[in-house]
């Protein structure tokens, strides 16, 4: 008798957290689920909770989960901007375009410069998917951390890796017309390499291009569109006051000049023939002291 | 055998040997703390760069020890001035005709064909090539370090027509020619005066600027007749 009590007291107790979870909106609760999901729909507790946003609910961004197991699950409905962003961001075709805009209701002044972007005009003016939307360079939105860490996709030392992600793809750069090589061109420079080792001071992408509001290169209001305005931007007190027009002509990501290509084909054959006369030169010079040791003496002029 | 004869012969001086000493420090220098710049993508670079105190602080020691470097240079080129004023300089390390009758001798040599090694003067064709290759390095990787060094301030001299790759060029010639001064240093010069067996671990030459007189004779036949053989008597 006592072990049928338990059964049903358990029974209801169970019944009762099954509907309280039916109407909770914590992440917690969507973690409990989604924390041990396979694929896509995984997201990690861990790893969310250390993120910037990690002390989210979930229905703050995702504020109409699809399907019936969630039924009864969701959030206060997304204000104006946020369905007006969603809209414009339509386009990229993202499988919760609404959670997507959700950046808009904390964060409108980025939003506002990345709608005037090229990559912005891109998606909601072009109407194209090739664009990138905030989580395109941010990463993975449950996990964006703070700038200065290495976690996060658009620290500086991690940046240039996030604009190869399209800049250096072969159907953007055919169809769009950049420089195929503009990033190995940068990562082979001087930025790029001081960068790597870690220098505080080397720029990546968007210390000269900008970030949420970047244009073209070509767009007169793009900090490289000229030599005025790079000297402007090179000249800045931090990096190389004074740059003049001779200076900026340094760094341009394009392919090398013929001339700078030959000279290195010239140089790179100069030092392969050093090095192959010097080692020949050597290992003959051993050769013959092990025969002179074993068969010879001296080799001596004798007079 | 003649009595005048010493047990060793001076080759160098000590300004010469501190001007050596001052040259390979820096170069060392350079070439460690260039190396990880060069190679940055490969992964020990940026430990070995933190070793010297960051790229920063790696770059900053580079330009010193490359200013120390082209001074010692210019250093040397008074050294000779002086040498010359005091009649005192012979032109012993300029390439001449007999270098190559030596280098075809030597290699002759190597492959049997004579018998006898090259009859080399004060420098051999090697030591001569070794001494002008500072020459070289110091025109192709000094101008194009010092242009690097103070990019801002050495661009006014670049001519318009040459913008398009003046620089790539000269950051294509001090990255390759410091990588072909490294290999040939590395190589004929490590060879010659370390790792030969006559000098393992190395050839004190550097520190005493003497050469015992035997080893002169064998390396260096014909300034020893010019010294004490056939007809240096008759010289005095």
């Amino acid at each position: 008798m006592r072990i049928w009590l338990n059964a049903l007291l358990s029974m209801l107790f169970t019944f009762l957290l099954i509907t309280t979870a039916g109407a909770a909106t914590d992440s917690a609760t969507c973690l409990s689920c989604h924390g041990s999901m396979e694929g896509a729909v995984n997201v990690s507790k861990d790893k969310y909770e250390k993120s910037v946003h990690g002390s989210f609910d979930c229905v703050m961004c995702h504020v109409a989960p699809k399907g019936a197991q969630h039924q009864g699950m969701g959030g206060a409905a997304p204000d104006k901007a946020v369905k007006e962003f969603a809209a414009a961001i339509a386009p990229k075709g993202l499988k919760d375009t609404l959670a997507a805009a959700a950046c808009v209701g904390c964060h409108p002044d980025k939003v506002e410069d990345y709608k005037g972007s090229i990559h912005g005009q891109n998606v909601i003016v072009k109407k194209s998917a090739d664009g990138p939307v905030c989580t395109s360079c941010h990463g993975v939105p449950h996990y964006i951390e703070k700038r200065p860490s290495m976690a996060s996709k658009v620290y500086r030392f991690n940046i240039v890796e996030s604009c190869g992600k399209c800049h250096e793809e072969k159907h953007i750069t055919e169809k769009y017309k950049f420089s195929p090589l503009v990033m190995e061109r940068y990562k082979e420079s001087f930025h790029g390499r001081k960068l790597k080792l870690g220098h505080a001071g080397a720029p990546s992408c968007a210390n000269c291009h900008g970030s949420h509001a970047i244009v073209s290169a070509k767009d007169p209001k793009s900090p490289v569109s000229s030599v005025e305005a790079k000297k402007k931007t090179c000249g800045n007190a931090a990096c190389h006051p004074g740059a003049t027009e001779k200076f900026v002509a340094a760094i341009t990501h394009q392919p090398l000049h013929p001339v700078a290509h030959f000279a290195e084909i010239a140089l790179i054959l100069l030092t392969v023939g050093v090095f192959m006369f010097i080692i020949i030169h050597v290992l003959l010079d051993i050769f013959a002291d092990i025969r002179d040791r074993l068969f010879r003496k001296g080799g001596d002029h004798h007079e | 055998m003649n009595k005048n004869i010493p047990q060793e012969i001076q080759r160098f001086d000590l300004s010469a040997r501190i001007q050596h000493i001052i040259m390979f420090t820096t170069f060392l220098i350079l070439s460690f703390t260039g190396w990880g710049l060069k190679y940055a993508y490969a992964e020990p670079s940026s430990a070995w760069i933190s070793i010297w105190g960051g790229p920063r602080v790696a770059g900053i020691i580079h330009r010193i020890a490359g200013i120390a470097m082209l001074l010692d240079f210019i250093y040397h080129q008074f050294y000779l001035l002086n040498l010359a004023r005091k009649k005192d300089l012979r032109l012993t390390i300029i390439p001449m005709p007999k270098d190559l009758v030596d280098m075809i001798h030597q290699f002759m040599y190597y492959f049997g064909l004579r018998k006898e090694r090259p009859y080399f003067g004060k420098f051999t064709y090697l030591q001569k090539f070794d001494y002008w290759a500072v020459y070289w390095g110091m025109f192709i990787i000094g101008t194009s370090g010092f242009f690097l060094a103070f990019p801002v301030t050495v661009s006014a001299l670049f001519p318009t027509w040459t913008l398009a790759w003046a620089w790539d060029v000269l950051f294509i010639m001090h990255s390759d020619e410091a990588l072909l001064a490294i290999v040939f240093i590395l190589i004929i010069h490590f060879y010659n005066e370390h790792l030969r067996s006559e000098y393992f671990p190395m050839n004190w030459l550097w520190l005493t600027g003497k050469m015992p007189i035997e080893q002169f004779k064998h390396h260096h036949p014909a300034e020893y007749d010019h010294l004490y053989g056939k007809g240096s008597e008759k010289k005095k």
